[in-house]
């Protein structure tokens, strides 16, 4: 029988983290060649492939908006993603709902008033989890968008936070797939980092105004700075970082 | 000197009216990932939408009964009248077009169509093309002195290569979208197709 | 689509110079890699790459009910899914008639040459392991359908036994390797105006008149054959096929 894992060791999160550590974060972009746009992210043992496909023409033609570009977001599972059996191949109630949330995220930055008339995807296939893995995908989501050269307003960023002890009170960042099912509260959150508005908040849990606040704080302070770094790195990468001194061509 | 900016990244403490910029009251911000250098903002990478009087290079993709549907390389389509061609186009005809006029939904009506004929194509993102033209064609012509090749590039970025050395003009080409975003590219650009000729 | 025919029509000119488009050899595959370590959730994993093309495979092994004609013997079950990432013409929805046929013709191969010995998944009356192999494909450059049977392959050889308890699986614990008796891999064949090349990229397959898939074992035998498109191959032809298939198939079971 296996026992209970248990979250708190001596008094340190069991896996070895401060509170506000996140796991390793590793970032490409590029690494489809068919996508417009595309990125893999390896968050801790998460791994998700990101792809962008647009602006291009509409399908099916009567979701059209003659204003701007409509912008779906598809968050899937594959059925070797976790640990436990062997799940269903395509979308569950779960994925639908992520998809949705996802979408808003996007919709938020993107500038779709510059392509009337066309549809932007964004394709998020989840090939491995362990918690956290929506803030991973939307991420990695984030980064095709880039990568696609697609015009957005901020590179939203962001990570789980919640509480793992018994009495409901300790709040760490990032939370795996044991802290997240055995713990007592997780709270997906993601930022734009330029303005600090809330794009994406869902909770489980009973938690206290002061809590979420403190979440939050940490959230904006601890999260989205290391997420910025890693994601610059990434995008700035394939350039060089700077591009040399020397006569202006155009 | 030459920075990749990202999106949201700010490049001017004011806000400002920029290409390729958004801004607030705090300043003006970068929208894609773009060479920031003489206060100018330029993406990498990013479809073509069509501009009034600009020339490209398109495929006729359909007919209808009053003229022709032509891909451009973007997700808008561009329409080509039959009273604007004198001969009868097919389907997969290459045509160097000019854009009359854009609507705001960014559709267009194509004018002065030319069908091409014994060359190949080559597909680069439209963001490319200014450094492949060159400051006052200074680039594309070292590429047609080197090859001997007639080389058509539309502001699509659709590019029509005919005679001479057209596998050299195509790499030659390829090597400046890789390497858009440095400087020195017109000295290594000539030194390339000098060893290669 | 239009842009398919000016594609075909570059494609045949190429070719009618005996030449391919990328400089390869009309009997080369393209770069292969093949990274066993890519899905440690998962019982076994495989990330292959053919060129640009990129399918991913896993293996889930789970308890299931047999089959009632077959009630001493595991299960297999192969699946794929074709990724909108893929490619741009693919869209999310009921699995398209060559998904499906990928899916088959990748697991006829495994079944046919008995490479995972059924019986030894039988655990007790009314229980055996089911081994899940689901395909997916990440991005299409041409040729799925070997880059698909490599990964499968790749991932079934290295896939673990869960550990079973009191008749429940213990997840993450595993007992030992899944026993596997022989390896199995595709070749793929289109045919252009007469001439056969291997390992298509997108482009080529668009430019295709008919194509041949050949599964190949240990031992020198063919385990699954497909002939797909609306062309035909004569004996000549088919001879050839068979003849490069046993020689292809033995350089590529080196890779799983």
């Amino acid at each position: 029988m296996t026992e209970k894992r248990e979250l708190i060791r001596n008094g340190k999160r069991a896996n070895g983290r401060e509170d506000d550590e996140l796991r390793p974060i590793k970032i490409t972009v590029g690494v489809l060649d068919k996508a417009q746009g595309s990125c893999l992210l390896e968050w801790g043992k998460n791994m998700v492939l990101a792809g962008v496909y647009g602006p291009r023409e509409v399908f099916p033609k009567r979701d059209v908006d003659a204003r701007k570009a409509i912008l779906v977001a598809r968050y899937v599972m594959a059925p070797f993603s976790g640990v436990e059996g062997h799940g269903r191949a395509g979308p569950n109630r779960r994925s639908r709902e992520i998809s949705k949330v996802a979408g808003h995220v996007f919709e938020n930055v993107v500038l779709t008033e510059k392509f009337p008339k066309t549809m932007i995807e964004v394709q998020m296939e989840v090939l491995q989890s362990d918690g956290g893995t929506r803030i991973a995908a939307i991420t990695a989501g984030v980064l095709a968008l880039a990568d696609a050269g697609i015009p957005m307003k901020d590179l939203p960023c962001g990570s789980g936070v919640g509480t793992i002890d018994e009495d409901n009170k300790r709040m760490v960042l990032d939370l795996d797939k044991y802290e997240d099912n055995l713990g007592k509260s997780d709270i997906p959150t993601i930022l734009s980092p330029r303005t600090g508005e809330i794009l994406l908040y869902q909770m489980d849990g009973y938690l206290t105004k002061e809590q979420l606040l403190e979440g939050l704080d940490k959230v904006q302070s601890k999260a989205v700075p290391r997420l910025r770094e890693e994601m610059a790195r990434a995008l700035k990468e394939k350039y060089g970082g700077m591009a040399e001194n020397g006569g202006v061509e155009q | 000197m030459r920075r990749i900016v990202l999106p949201g990244e700010k490049v001017f403490d004011s806000p400002r009216e920029v290409e390729s910029c958004v801004k607030d009251a705090n300043g003006t911000y970068a929208t894609e990932v773009s060479v920031f250098y003489d206060d100018k903002v330029v993406p990498l990478k990013g479809v073509y939408v069509p501009h009034q009087g600009e020339g490209i290079i398109g495929i006729v993709s359909n007919l209808n009964f009053s003229g022709y549907v032509v891909d451009l390389n973007s997700p808008y389509p561009g329409r080509l009248s039959d009273q604007e061609t004198m001969e009868d186009l097919q389907l997969g005809d290459v045509i160097s077009v000019k854009v009359q006029v854009v609507t705001e939904v960014n559709e267009c009506a194509l004018i002065e169509p030319q069908r091409l004929s014994g060359g190949d194509i080559l597909e680069v993102p439209a963001v490319k093309v200014p450094r492949i033209i060159g400051r006052n064609g200074s680039m594309l012509n070292t590429i047609k002195e080197f090859t001997g090749t007639d080389v058509l590039v539309g502001k699509n970025g659709r590019i029509y290569l005919r005679n001479g050395n057209v596998g050299l003009a195509a790499e030659a080409i390829m090597k400046i979208c890789r390497e858009s975003h440095t400087s020195g590219l017109t000295e290594r650009v000539t030194a390339f197709l000098t060893q290669n000729r | 689509m239009i842009l398919d025919e000016v594609k075909e029509k570059f494609i045949k000119g190429v070719m009618r110079e005996g030449k391919r488009t990328d400089g390869r050899a009309f009997d080369e595959y393209r770069k292969i890699s093949v990274d066993t370590e890519a899905f440690p959730n998962a019982e076994g994993g495989a990330w292959v790459k053919i060129g640009e093309t990129q399918v991913a495979a896993g293996v889930k092994i789970d308890l299931s009910t047999p089959f009632p004609d077959q009630p001493d013997e595991g299960m297999l079950s192969v699946n794929a899914e074709f990724s909108p990432l893929a490619h741009p013409d693919f869209y999310p929805g009921p699995p398209k008639p060559e998904s499906i046929e990928l899916a088959r013709v990748v697991d006829r191969g495994i079944r046919s040459a008995e490479s995972i010995d059924l019986k030894k998944l039988f655990v007790k009356e009314n229980k055996v392991l089911g081994v899940f192999i689901d395909l997916y494909v990440l991005n299409h450059s041409g040729n799925l359908i070997d880059a698909a049977a490599l990964a499968a392959m790749a991932a079934l050889n290295k896939a673990r036994l869960p550990k079973i308890e009191d008749d429940k699986i213990v997840y993450g614990e595993y007992t030992g390797q899944l026993p596997i008796a022989r390896s199995v891999v595709t070749t793929t064949f289109e045919k252009i105006e007469g001439q056969i090349i291997l390992d298509a990229n997108d482009h080529e397959e668009v430019a295709s008149e008919a194509r041949f898939t050949l599964g190949t074992g240990d031992g020198d035998k063919f385990a699954s054959a497909q002939k797909s498109g609306n062309g035909g191959f004569t004996r000549g032809e088919f001879e050839y096929l068979l003849d490069t298939a046993l020689e292809k198939g033995r350089e590529l079971r080196k890779l799983v």
